[in-house]
């Protein structure tokens, strides 16, 4: 029911983008460092729920209060001439990396597990 | 299925949906601009290539400045030679003017020397007759004379019957005729000279001086002064063989 959800609004963003307009190049910084934020928050909501702690509150809160924040602290970058949004960009995408790892491991660990269920099986098997 | 999972399920489609829409925008955004163009470049660029531009601005200042000290130079050298060349000219002018090369025309005085050979003033002028029935012929020793009374009275330019006297000029007797540079002349002379118009009368017509002389002679001699007189320029020409 959610993949399917997901499934057909990624679709529906796909055909809707390609007629999507294109805005000023200045702001393209804001629309990077929310998308940047987005991914985030979508990672951290698989890794959520990996873990069986996901809460849909907070991960909503997340996806969208992330990409906001995350634009007025470019924005304040810019008022103060500090390169906020890359402090943004290096916290996000290490908690991407983060998240992205323990996915790897948790998949990895399952994986290692069913093969020596697999073995174990096999071993029994031999052993009749 | 509960409430709640649609609703989460429907959220999740609308943010999925909004994350790529929004992902496109950008991609489609960053592919069309074109990164070199000056107005989609980020204020750092912008500042650098200001900055290579003030540099620019600078030195080609700098290279402006030269060229047009040089112009400056240029222009002044030019002009000190157009000034060489125009003292060079006057100097030329009044060379020619003063070898009677050019049409010179100021004030002066015009002389006229006839011999009286009309009968009634032959008659009437006792003086005159020094010879009986001998006509009084004017020689060139008496426009020589003139001439030089000219000269000394300060004369810049003389004629004679239209011959300008330069300094080649040759007065002399050919049988009745007197030849002034080359040309036959004859009486009556008309003498036209240029210069201070009081002077050169005064100097004539002195007690017992040219006027008075040759009128004693027997000389038709009248002499008018002119604020405007016209000589034309030698028509010979002068040329050096032997002066080195």
């Amino acid at each position: 029911m959610i993949v399917l959800s997901i499934i057909i609004g990624c679709l529906v963003g796909i055909i809707l983008g390609v007629f999507a307009p294109t805005i000023s190049y200045a702001y393209t910084d804001y629309l990077a460092i929310s998308i940047v934020a987005a991914l985030d928050s979508v990672f951290g909501g698989i890794v959520a729920t990996l873990k069986n702690n996901f809460n849909f509150k907070v991960f909503v809160t997340g996806f969208f209060g992330n990409a906001i924040l995350s634009i007025l602290l470019t924005l304040l970058g810019n008022k103060l001439d500090v390169d906020i949004y890359l402090a943004a960009i290096v916290v996000f995408v290490g908690r991407m990396f983060n998240n992205l790892t323990i996915i790897r491991r948790h998949y990895l660990e399952k994986w290692e597990q069913t093969e020596a269920k697999n073995k174990a099986k096999l071993e029994e098997k031999k052993s009749e | 299925m509960n409430k709640s999972k649609i609703i989460m399920a429907i959220t999740i489609g609308i943010m999925s949906f909004i994350m790529i829409y929004v992902m496109s925008i950008q991609f489609k955004t960053v592919n069309k601009t074109d990164a070199d163009e000056l107005e989609y470049m980020r204020e750092a660029e912008l500042k650098e290539i200001l900055a290579s531009y003030k540099q620019k601005y600078t030195d080609a200042q700098e290279e402006l400045d030269g060229v047009k000290d040089k112009i400056n130079e240029y222009t002044q050298n030019e002009k000190s030679e157009e000034e060489a060349l125009k003292l060079l000219e006057d100097e030329v002018k009044e060379a020619d003017m003063l070898l009677g090369n050019t049409d010179v025309e100021g004030e002066g005085v015009t002389i006229t020397i006839s011999s009286q050979t009309n009968m009634d003033s032959s008659n009437s002028n006792d003086v005159s007759v020094i010879n009986d029935g001998e006509q009084i012929e004017i020689t060139h020793e008496d426009l020589l004379e003139l001439v030089n009374e000219l000269k000394l009275a300060g004369a810049e330019a003389i004629e004679i019957n239209g011959e300008r006297i330069v300094t080649t000029t040759d007065i002399f007797d050919v049988g009745s005729f007197i030849l002034i540079n080359g040309q036959r002349t004859k009486a009556p002379y008309t003498i036209r000279a240029i210069g201070n118009q009081s002077y050169l009368e005064s100097a004539l017509s002195v007690k017992d001086g040219y006027i008075d002389k040759y009128r004693s002679r027997g000389y038709n001699v009248e002499i008018s002064k002119s604020r405007e007189i016209i000589i034309k320029k030698y028509e010979g020409e002068m040329t050096l063989k032997y002066v080195k």
